[in-house]
């Protein structure tokens, strides 16, 4: 399409008094742009009134608009099917950068305009009707314009990619959160389908006695809730439960996931192969057979369809957990010269567990409990004191492995059984932690005033036999100042939930990165994302933990967790359909295009995607899954070819703006290419300019969609024009990572390091490129930041290549 | 320490200490700022938080015979810093009170005498003696003439009830209880390492008494409280107009007995003036402990049967003390003598249940607060 570009100055906020206007139109448009304006307030009826008559009656079909930073306004400056480019002026320079030479003192206007008569020779920076104009932010202005007409030459609006979508909406798991999430589907108009492993539903809800209490007054306990909700779904014609089923694979992508099923425990020709993705360095397995060759001990690859398969939109993950199960006793002795050592598990010898048939889990105990009257495993008779133990003790505070505030209320729960069942009952609880959140608070209120539970803190130190047939449970370091003992009928040990996704991939995807979730060992398993904003988010578009798979949760949790997930399904289902990107860029439109003639399948882009979202096709070129991509541009950034690109994020787009930027020769004015993620570094610097806080003039800052989308080459290209330096601004990356897309930051940052080297050997100090990690509310910290990079640049000295 | 304590909760117990007023005592979540705020607890191993646990598992031997129990005057600045209302004070309270029915002797009595359901047996006992005794002696009738109440219930019989109860019977009673208790708080303060002293020396020990009646006379510890200050005047004027009416007593027993001069006595006499002053401070004390009690206080209980028993007795001591002297002086026999017949009623409960009673405590607490000083926990000032 051809462009007609139109470029419009708003002189609102404060620009007009800071730059001169008609200085900055002619030394950065271009002559060929024939259409450029300026108005007070662009923003107002009138100025976008401009804008539209130029677009109906000119032609104009792209416009770019100086003036207010575009993460403002971006509703207003909002033009169909035109391109549009924003100049940041009033953040990104009036408001950040106070002219260097203040104005003359509080004498007067009179005396002012007296001196700028008189010396307008000798101040060559004060021009124009007597206003102040610093030279360095005018230039910076002009450098601004100069890259948004650059970039806006190389866009072009994106199109949506048009996939066919089927809304419907898969649930693994049939316990609470399941049924949950599958009825809330349904009450929205979608349709969902419950697979259970288990021959019902209702998961370990369904086996309880009793649940913590779920509604006001939140002290005494309730009957389970699960009972209603099961009817609930069986009766709900958009609900379809299978029961006795589980997944063999998912393949495909967002909207058009194909569905293997099968009959738990067996195998079958559409399981996941061994994963692709082997040990790093390491040479892929050679690729198993496809559909046709298929058996369930050698089942089909990855890429093979299975034209049985049954296609859903988006995948619920609510398979929640297992129970914790504590070191037999009487596994201890280690086989010696076996296979190799697991990773280590707790030992818990002295707490008897295994050895005493009387010290049991809190799940086992919930089972004795739900089958009547509690009583001891060993000569079933009735218990009239049980030691609720929460922590193993010997001197350590640490819970048992996966024990959370759920842990807590079952040991609350299961005292309130004791007291139910005998009168004159006993129940001790021993903790170091009574996590009793929120309105549970309320429930061990009321526990601790049942005068039968008895609470405190301690270290157990064992649990042995106390001659009799009861056991001696000893502690120290106890509320009552003392070492104690009781004796009891039995001891149940506070164990925890373990997330389904701990050893199992649970989902099967038949994804080249691998059937389960990434990096799950940073959460201990749980199908967390550390979306710090985004609970509901995993690292593959479409699919939504829910429940005890994200973490330990109570029941009423539990529903309410799987209410958001199934809003973020029905959320991508109906992005998908439109060819909108889902989280975290919701609504965009763009999609990576690449140009395959010229890919070397090297790969980079397969493995350093953090979702998952290129496969790999028969001759290994990667194999594009748009509805799986965030459009973060990581993939981007990979590309040592260059053959990656948005219609309106490419190489050449932000490469043309690097290019834009006019380096001078003369000494004291460096220039600092600075990439800021949108994300939060690029905010965090429009919040620096209302706040007035100042920077450097010398810099000239580019936002990008993320660190990870940043090619070498635009650094490349900035240093060998002259341009003393780039400085990255991202998010923080490690186990705590803040990045949007997770591995953006991280891998521009292995990037930079590379291209450290590559500097060295163009006889380019290493200091020239740096990064540095910013969380949006760190945004004072900028100003310093900047002005350090500065003097590194001024100790490195101006870049030799000024003036190539 | 190295040796394990064995618990062995008492439920029971629990139970009775709830029904003394101690309800509140299950909310106490451990945070100590009960003993923190305390004005008048030691800073070593301070006192009610320990009280508290020991309270809610039920544990008796940590609590009576705990000399802290009576260390403690019901100051309530921690009930009304108590972040749960478990009201610390109510419960130390209510563990006195069942201390003193536990070193009660013969206990059923002790029991009875906190009991609710039996307070018109207590009064039914005197007025069943008396009845017997002026029945038998033929004095069941107003006298004639001139008012004078050796006409209508002999001194000779009064005193032979009166003497033998406090001469013999309520010493015997204390003297039980206080053994009883000297050896529990011993073995108990030693036990977790409060008493720096571990032996029991008598000789010894009588001297600390002599340093502790000070604290007590000049209600010094009473005085550290903060919140429940007004109290203090209250306390003062009825101890010490208690102290006043049992001097006059003595004495006028010493002027019967011994200087043959039987009453009654000209107003002006100093120890006439003595007892007049004594009756009308106990009547403004006790009627100022009732407003007290009655006010809005936040987190404090307004007191149980346990309490309010012993106000209601002493302000029924005083209303017919006070009305049987001045229907004497106005001279209307037939509502003199039967006021006076109540008045020896009530003397002869509060006479015979001391030991059993809220007012043991002065006996308990002062023993106490002596033994503090002499195991080291406190210093004698």
């Amino acid at each position: 399409m051809e462009k007609k570009i139109a470029v419009y100055i708003c002189k609102g906020c404060g620009i007009e008094e800071a730059l001169d206007i008609e200085r900055l139109e002619k030394e950065a448009v271009p002559k060929k742009v024939e259409i450029r304006r300026d108005h007070p307030i662009l923003c107002s009826p009138e100025g976008i009134d401009l804008i539209r008559k130029d677009i109906e009656n000119e032609g104009v079909n792209t416009v770019i608009i100086a003036g207010c930073s575009r993460r403002v306004h971006y509703d207003v400056f909002k033009f169909p099917s035109v391109v549009v480019e924003r100049v940041n002026l009033r953040e990104g320079v009036v408001w950040s950068h106070k002219p260097q030479e203040q104005e003359a003192p509080a004498e007067g206007e009179a005396q002012q305009e007296a001196s700028a008569e008189g010396g307008a020779a000798q101040e060559a920076q004060t021009e124009g009707e007597g206003t102040h104009v610093d030279e360095l932010i005018q230039e910076m202005a002009e450098d601004y314009l100069r890259m948004g007409i650059a970039e806006a030459e190389k866009i072009e609006l994106p199109e949506p990619s048009k996939d066919i979508i089927d809304k419907k909406i898969i649930v693994l798991g049939g316990g609470v959160t399941g049924l949950s999430a599958a009825l809330d589907v349904a009450k929205a108009g979608y349709e969902a389908t419950v697979i259970e492993k288990a021959p019902q539903v209702g998961g370990f809800a369904a086996k309880m006695r009793k649940q913590t209490p779920w509604s006001y007054p939140y002290e005494s306990l309730q009957s389970p809730v699960v009972e209603q909700i099961i009817k609930e779904a069986e009766a709900h014609p958009k609900v379809t439960i299978r029961t006795g089923t589980e997944v063999a694979r998912i393949a495909g992508a967002p909207g058009m996931f194909d569905i293997t099923f099968k009959a738990p425990g067996t195998r079958s020709a559409w399981d996941i192969p061994a994963p692709l993705e082997a040990a790093e360095g390491a040479e892929a397995p050679a690729q198993p057979p496809g559909a046709d060759k298929a058996t369930p001990e050698n089942p089909a690859n990855i890429l093979a369809k299975n034209p049985d398969a049954e296609r859903f939109g988006a995948v619920i993950l609510a398979t929640g957990w297992k129970p914790y199960e504590p070191k037999k006793e009487a596994e201890q002795p280690k086989k010696e010269g076996g296979e190799e050592p697991k990773e280590e598990e707790p030992n818990y010898e002295h707490l008897g567990y295994g050895k005493f048939p009387d010290v049991i889990t809190n799940v086992a105990l919930e089972k004795i409990a739900a089958a009547g009257t509690i009583v001891r495993p060993s000569d079933g008779k009735p218990v009239s004191s049980v030691a609720f133990i929460q922590c193993p003790g010997q001197g350590s505070d640490e819970d048992f492995p996966y024990a959370s505030t759920v842990t807590s209320m079952v040991a609350l729960k299961q005292a309130k059984y004791v007291r139910e069942d005998n009168p004159d009952g006993m129940a001790y609880i021993f903790y170091q932690h009574m996590r009793t959140l929120g309105q549970n608070e309320y429930f061990y209120k009321s526990a601790q005033q049942d005068e039968g539970i008895f609470l405190t803190k301690a270290d157990i130190v064992g649990v042995s036999e106390n001659g009799g047939d009861t056991l001696t449970v000893e502690a120290k370091d106890t509320l009552l100042g003392e070492n104690i003992k009781v004796s009891v009928d039995m001891v149940v040990l506070g164990t925890g939930m373990v997330p389904t996704t701990k050893d199992d991939p649970v989902l099967n995807l038949a994804y080249r990165q691998g059937p389960g979730f990434k990096d799950l060992d940073l959460f201990d398993g749980y199908s967390d994302s550390n979306f710090i904003c985004f609970p509901y988010e995993s690292r593959r578009t479409g699919i939504y933990p829910a429940g005890c798979v994200r973490r330990s949760m109570s029941i009423a949790e539990c529903r309410d967790d799987a209410a958001g997930a199934a809003l973020k399904a029905i959320q991508c289902l109906e992005s998908a359909y439109q060819g909108l990107a889902v989280h975290p860029r919701s609504g965009d439109m763009s999609f990576p295009d690449f140009f395959f003639q010229r890919c070397t399948q090297c790969k980079r882009c397969t493995e350093e995607c953090a979702f998952g979202a290129l496969d790999d096709d028969e001759k290994g070129t990667p194999l594009p899954n748009p509805t799986r991509c965030r459009r973060c541009g990581i993939c981007m950034g990979a590309c040592p070819e260059r053959i990656i690109g948005f219609s309106d994020y490419n190489i050449d787009s932000i490469g043309s703006m690097v290019k834009a930027i006019v380096v001078p020769e003369e000494e004291g004015k460096p220039r600092v290419l600075v990439l800021a993620c949108e994300n939060d570094a690029y905010p965090a610097l429009d919040i620096c300019g209302l706040n007035r806080l100042n920077y450097s003039p010398f810099i000239r800052v580019i936002p990008v969609r993320c660190l990870g989308s940043v090619n070498v080459v635009w650094i490349k290209d900035a240093l060998s024009k002259g341009i003393d330096g780039a400085l990255l601004i991202g998010c923080k990356y490690g186990d705590d990572y803040q990045c949007h897309f997770i591995k953006g930051s991280e891998l521009a940052n292995i990037r930079m390091e590379k291209i450290g080297e590559a500097l060295l050997s163009l006889a380019l100090e290493k200091e020239r490129v740096q990064q540095v990690q910013i969380a949006i509310d760190e945004y004072d910290k900028l100003p310093g930041i900047i002005s350090d990079f500065m003097a590194t640049i001024e100790e490195v000295g101006p870049n030799p290549f000024k003036g190539f | 320490m190295a040796d394990s304590y064995r618990v062995e909760p008492d439920l029971k117990f629990v139970r009775q200490l709830v029904a003394l007023g101690g309800e509140t005592l299950k909310k106490c979540y451990q945070c100590a700022t009960c003993s923190v705020v305390c004005p008048i607890s030691p800073d070593e191993r301070p006192f009610p938080r320990k009280e508290m646990i020991a309270a809610q598992w039920g544990l008796k031997d940590k609590l009576v015979g705990n000399m802290d129990v009576w260390l403690c005057h019901y100051c309530n600045d921690c009930s009304t810093y108590c972040p749960r209302g478990a009201r610390p004070g109510d419960v130390l309270n209510a563990v006195r009170a069942y201390s003193i029915m536990e070193y009660s002797w013969p206990r059923w009595l002790g029991r009875i005498v906190v009991d609710s359901r039996f307070w018109w047996l207590l009064l039914a006992i005197p007025v069943a003696i008396y009845l017997v005794l002026l029945g038998a002696t033929g004095h069941l009738h107003i006298p004639e003439g001139h008012i004078h109440f050796d006409k209508f219930f002999p001194t000779l019989y009064v005193d032979l009830i009166f003497v033998p109860l406090h001469m013999l019977w309520v010493p015997l009673v204390f003297g039980i209880g206080i053994s009883r208790l000297m050896k529990d708080m011993q073995k108990n303060a030693v036990a977790d390492g409060r008493a720096k002293r571990t032996g029991l020396n008598v000789p010894d020990f009588l001297r600390y008494i002599v340093c502790t009646l000070p604290v007590i006379l000049g209600q010094f510890k009473f005085r550290q409280c903060t919140t429940n200050k007004d109290r203090d005047i209250a306390h003062l004027l009825v101890m010490y107009s208690f102290i006043g009416l049992f001097t006059v007593t003595g004495l006028f027993f010493v002027a019967l007995y011994i200087l043959q001069a039987p009453g009654p006595y000209s107003q002006v006499n100093p120890v006439k003036i003595l007892a007049n002053v004594s009756a009308i401070a106990l009547f403004v004390g006790i009627l100022l402990m009732i407003r007290n009690r009655r006010k809005e206080k936040g987190n404090m209980s307004k007191g149980g049967y346990f309490d309010w028993s012993l106000i209601i007795l002493i302000l029924g001591l005083v209303v017919t003390g006070g009305l049987t002297e001045l229907t004497r002086l106005a001279d209307w026999r037939y509502v003199c003598y039967p006021m006076y017949f109540v008045h020896l009623v009530l003397v002869f409960s509060i006479s015979t249940y001391i030991p059993y009673c809220k007012l043991a405590h002065l006996v308990y607490r002062a023993v106490a607060m002596a033994y503090s000083r002499y195991s080291g926990r406190e210093p004698c000032e």
